[in-house]
């Protein structure tokens, strides 16, 4: 068993191209596709974030704000799994309704174990 | 039923299953936590049901209003409390909280959550009386008054012994789980050694009143059957001894008691009244606790509970085989209880005389001077040897360890009806 980090990137609010309807039908599949994951156990924590933020560049104590452009690709949320192999995480992502309904992408990422303190 | 009954009965059969999938939710620490938002749930239920009348489904309502303050509560303040559980941090976030919920509150999880809570309830590091308490209070929904009555304790007593219980869970840290491995058999014993206490609470005459001691019967059933039901479980051989004792013995309840809180002996109850469905399905559970070969003391009353029940009428009951079976209790529990039910049936096989020799024997009588059937039984043997002196003197003596005046008169006119006959 090992642990993955899924950052999940739209291209602006990946909800504002759905009707209402549309977004209350998405929000139902991934309803249920996050209720499969933790029924199986393996899904230790997923959360959305908000749309706007900061981001920031540094360099030995300088620092450089932005630029921060919420209609560029930005990650919109994060998956924390729990699976076999990358492969098995891949698996998941693909499974993940936003892409039946959206343009988005996804980036797949173990999660480093420690292995004793130098 | 009215609408008032019908909301206690709802809230009684709720009440547990709520409570235990809010202390996994909450964590084992914060059992507390858990009961006040099913109370302040139950109190929004029943005073929207009294203005507007029952919902069309009022568990689901119930079960929506509880979702709702699990997640406020967790919301509101997660910064203040550390919840120990993976399920508070998912009813954090909005894309896991909806499916986390309905996950929690499924039926299969619900069931597993109140195994759960049995062995969170009934940890070694919780004492014995604390542990039934608790049980009582948590698992079904017994008020501080019922659990009070049940007990013939003060409230005030009750409410000590449930916040000694929550401590003790909190200070030992102890996990909402079912134990794995080897460690599962002993914590098992000990559940079901809670549950066998519960139940004869009430079973066993002068404790509270016959309402309440019944349904504390029945709630120990309950429970021994969401064991049994579990699968995590695999050895259930006890479990259904158990069940099987608990069972045979509840068919008779009702035909046992007598005016003023008296037991009706075996000779004399009504057959008739015997609960036959419930005797059926002790004889099944008593078949599924003896396919893994295994012997407690639960398999062997079980047994004897049995042969009373199908023994066509009081003649037929085979005294020596229910002899034998007392003598190899003995060698598992030799108890002074066990040694006075033993000799009431040595009287049956031998006589009299052979059974006070018996009754002389108890080494440690110290736990029989406070039990009333010890001397009850002394003074019906010397009834039946025609030593009326003697049993007058026993049943003196028995009047002073009651206080309780109808046990009083009983045995007064037992005394008047030896004296009579002298």
């Amino acid at each position: 068993m090992q642990e993955f980090m899924l950052f999940i990137k739209t291209k602006g609010d990946h909800l504002e191209s759905l009707s209402p309807e549309q977004q209350q039908a998405h929000i139902q599949k991934v309803g249920v596709y996050i209720g499969g994951l933790i029924q199986a156990g393996k899904l230790k924590g997923a959360q959305p974030l908000e749309m706007e933020g900061a981001v920031l560049h540094g360099n030995k104590g300088v620092f450089k704000d932005g630029p921060f452009n919420e209609s560029k690709e930005v990650i919109v949320g994060y998956f924390h799994l729990v699976a076999d192999s990358l492969e098995e995480a891949v698996e998941i992502a693909k499974a993940n309704p936003i892409f039946e309904d959206m343009d988005a992408s996804m980036e797949i990422r173990p999660i480093k174990q420690v292995e004793g303190i130098n | 039923m009215n609408i008032k009954e019908e909301i206690n009965r709802l809230f009684k059969e709720e009440y547990g299953k709520l409570i235990s999938v809010l202390t996994k939710t909450f964590g084992a620490s914060n059992i507390e936590l858990a009961e006040d938002v099913v109370q302040e749930a139950m109190l929004e239920a029943l005073k929207q049901w009294e203005e507007k009348g029952l919902p069309d489904n009022p568990v689901g309502w119930i079960y929506k209003v509880a979702k709702n303050k699990a997640l406020n509560v967790v919301n509101r303040e997660k910064h203040k409390r550390n919840y120990q559980s993976e399920i508070a941090n998912h009813l954090q976030s909005q894309w896991t909280a909806a499916p986390m919920l309905d996950h929690i509150f499924s039926d299969k999880e619900i069931a597993d959550d109140q195994l759960r809570m049995m062995f969170t309830c009934c940890h070694p590091k919780v004492s014995l009386d604390s542990q039934v308490a608790l049980t009582l209070k948590t698992l079904c929904g017994f008020s501080i008054p019922e659990i009070s009555k049940a007990f013939l304790t003060t409230e005030e007593n009750i409410r000590k012994r449930l916040i000694r219980a929550r401590k003790n869970i909190r200070d030992a840290e102890i996990p909402f789980e079912v134990p794995q491995g080897k460690a599962l058999d002993k914590r098992l014993t000990a559940v079901l050694e809670s549950l066998y206490l519960l139940f004869n609470e009430g079973y066993y005459p002068s404790k509270g009143n016959d309402i309440i001691r019944y349904e504390l019967c029945e709630e120990s059933i309950r429970l021994a059957e969401i064991i049994a039901a579990s699968e995590v479980i695999t050895k259930k051989s006890n479990v259904y001894a158990l069940l099987a004792l608990m069972v045979l013995n509840v068919s008779r309840f009702k035909s046992r008691l007598g005016p003023h809180d008296t037991i009706i002996d075996l000779e004399n109850q009504a057959r008739a009244n015997w609960d036959q469905k419930l005797i059926q399905k002790g004889i099944v559970y008593l078949e599924l606790a003896t396919e893994q070969g295994e012997v407690s003391i639960y398999h062997i009353l079980a047994t004897i509970s049995a042969h009373y029940c199908t023994a066509p009428d009081f003649d037929s009951i085979q005294w020596l085989d229910i002899l034998n079976l007392y003598n190899h209790l003995m060698e598992i529990d030799n108890s002074p209880i066990i040694q006075l039910n033993r000799a009431i049936i040595l009287a049956k096989v031998e006589d009299a005389t052979f059974a006070l020799q018996a009754l002389d024997q108890i080494e440690d009588k110290s736990q029989l001077q406070s039990y009333l059937p010890y001397f009850t039984t002394r003074a019906e043997l010397h009834f039946q040897n025609n030593e009326l002196e003697l049993a007058i003197n026993v049943l003196k003596e028995a009047l002073k360890i009651t206080k309780r005046e109808n046990i009083k008169h009983l045995i007064n006119s037992k005394i008047d009806l030896y004296s009579e006959n002298n």
